[in-house]
């Protein structure tokens, strides 16, 4: 295994216990990251969608982690779930995008809000990779803000209609399935969910999101639904309970970035610590000078502080999980979610842009690794909700709901 | 920065046929992939200009092999020194047969490269060699079962 990620599992096996399956998992995923490594980087620097991420990742039965085992997949924990897309954050944000939309977003959502009938038809093939998700939230004129949604649907006998517009969809344009939100048209109760086959009639790609400052290795689009007809079979949850599918499903995707961005800085130590030993400036190598090893402390510190932190979010939802009745348990699960995200998105941005500078004038190079994940790790200071809204939402955490001051 | 690579492959061929191949320098010139402007300096070193592809970038090497240490009939070291696009490499590498049609060759490498392409980092270029490696190693085996049959 790769030695970091060896690590990170040897401790938490040690400290927390770690099942032979749950290893195997983890092994699966060191695996299948190594073969990654060179598409993903080929990939990006054509600035194309990375196509072999489902391929090695089903290939190495890694497409279901955290569905259950009865449906076919692994039955990963949070906490095993955040490790798996810990070694995939070594190879890259578009990796865990994928990944994290696909399973922590789509996947999980279906398991945990599903009837029986919608689980046994979505989740053996979700684990297989025959189906891929998406998580269609945010809209032109509605990110920060779901409550601004203008997707609306309509009932139309035994399904329903929907109309309007997703924006920024990672997957949108790889997947076959994606949960949408959307408004009742007559107004009134809350949005639903609803999972949505991309191949029906009405649902279009209108545009590939190429032009991105990363992230280019994961798809990202912009997609219109016209009078597109869904089942009623396909309404997942309650009619009106929308919010509650959406913001369960950030939870376990925040954890998931979260975990990503851990590995992100997994990978700029390795770098930093390869080329601060062997570069040669002034007489000795640069890792010698002081202030260069400031910027490697800080890394170190970074990644240290985060780790334990995302661990913490995933064990809380995984507590959560075994008495979910427990609504104050999902409060923490919920708070520390958004802390880990916001903390461990920010270090691994910042680790990427000492990471480049240790590196000088090469580490501005397209063809730096390192600088790639100065690219790619920006956005996850934006999706799955903003620095501010996760300062928002900590804030109010501590301070009482009454203070929630994006109400 | 420095680089390991190992591995093995099965040539269905007789290990002394093997053996003399994989030491005689007019051989390894014909099965070098991507290869330009080949010398065979004499029975065992030779020079060549290589193409080296990661992702969509490519650069040349100038680099020079030589079979350094002998031990017939099983073993035997290669030294290859490369230059060239702002970087330079120099690999250690031997190899090991046993068994005889098919024969085995376990094979290792190590290289140091320093300049332009060590930014790159052990990771990325691990990756990257490893299919370059294994596309050589599969040239040679090609070659060597052609000419055993
Ligand atoms: C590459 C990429 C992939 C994505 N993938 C998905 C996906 O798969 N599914 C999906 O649904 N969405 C996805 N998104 C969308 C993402 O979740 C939104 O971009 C994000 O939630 C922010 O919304 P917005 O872009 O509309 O910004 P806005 O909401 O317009 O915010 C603009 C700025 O105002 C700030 N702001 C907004 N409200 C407040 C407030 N009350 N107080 C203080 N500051 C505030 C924001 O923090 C931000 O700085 C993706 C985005 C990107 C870039």
């Amino acid at each position: 295994m790769e030695a970091l990620f060896d690590a990170s599992v040897q401790e938490v096996s040690r400290l927390l216990g770690l099942t032979d399956a749950e290893k195997s998992v983890l092994e699966d995923a060191d695996a299948a990251a190594s073969e990654l490594v060179t598409s993903e980087f080929e990939s990006y620097v054509q600035r194309k969608y990375n196509d072999q991420v489902p391929v090695i990742l089903r290939r190495h039965n890694l497409m279901g982690v955290p569905i259950a085992s009865k449906y076919g997949g692994r039955g990963a924990r949070q906490l095993v779930q955040a490790l798996f897309m810990e070694r995939m954050g070594q190879v890259g944000m578009g990796v865990v995008t994928f990944a994290d939309v696909h399973q922590c977003l789509g996947s999980l959502v279906i398991q945990d809000w599903g009837n029986e009938e919608q689980r046994s038809r979505y989740l053996p093939r979700a684990a297989t990779g025959d189906v891929v998700l998406a998580y269609g939230l945010t809209e032109p004129e509605a990110g920060s803000d779901p409550g601004s949604l203008k997707t609306t649907f309509v009932r139309d006998g035994s399904s329903y209609r929907l109309t309007g517009s997703k924006y920024l969809i990672s997957n949108g344009s790889v997947a076959t399935n994606m949960i949408v939100f959307a408004y009742p048209a007559e107004g009134g109760k809350g949005p639903s969910a609803f999972v949505v086959d991309t191949k029906q009639k009405g649902f279009e790609v209108d545009m590939r999101l190429e032009e991105k400052v990363g992230l280019f290795t994961s798809d990202t689009s912009l997609l219109s639904l016209t009078d597109l007809a869904v089942p009623k079979e396909d309404l997942l949850g309650v009619e009106g309970k929308g919010f509650s599918v959406a913001y369960s499903a950030l939870l376990n995707g925040r954890i998931g970035i979260g975990s990503g961005c851990v590995g992100v800085m997994e990978d700029c130590l390795n770098q930093v610590r390869e080329r601060a030993t062997s570069r040669v400036q002034h007489g000795k190598p640069i890792g010698k000078h002081q202030l260069i090893q400031k910027q490697v402390a800080f890394i170190e510190s970074s990644l240290e502080s985060c780790r334990w932190l995302v661990y913490r979010a995933a064990l809380k939802k995984d507590e959560y999980e075994k008495d979910i009745s427990n609504l104050a348990l999902r409060g923490e699960a919920d708070r520390l979610s958004a802390v880990a995200k916001y903390m461990s998105s920010r270090s691994a941005f910042e680790s990427a842009d000492r990471a480049l500078q240790i590196f000088g004038g090469f580490g501005y190079s397209i063809m730096s690794p390192v600088a790639k994940h100065f690219l790619d790790t920006r956005v996850a200071r934006i999706y799955e909700g903003t620095d501010e809204i996760m300062e928002l939402k900590i804030a109010s955490s501590v301070l009482g709901r009454e203070f929630e001051a994006y109400r | 920065m420095q680089l390991h690579l190992d591995g093995s492959n099965s040539i269905m061929a007789p290990s002394e046929s093997v053996y003399s191949l994989l030491t005689d320098a007019a051989f390894l010139a014909t099965t070098l992939p991507d290869a330009e402007d080949v010398h065979v300096l004499d029975k065992t070193s030779l020079e060549a200009t290589i193409k080296v592809r990661v992702a969509v970038v490519s650069s040349k090497l100038r680099i020079k092999m030589a079979v350094t240490a002998t031990q017939p009939p099983t073993n035997a070291s290669l030294a290859v020194t490369g230059t060239g696009s702002g970087s330079n490499m120099q690999i250690s590498s031997s190899f090991e047969l046993s068994g005889s049609s098919p024969t085995t060759m376990k094979w290792m490498a190590d290289a140091d490269i320093t300049g332009v392409m060590a930014g790159l980092g052990s990771t990325l270029l691990k990756g990257f060699a490893s299919k370059k490696v294994a596309e050589i190693f599969e040239g040679i085996t090609k070659a060597i079962e052609e000419r055993a049959k």
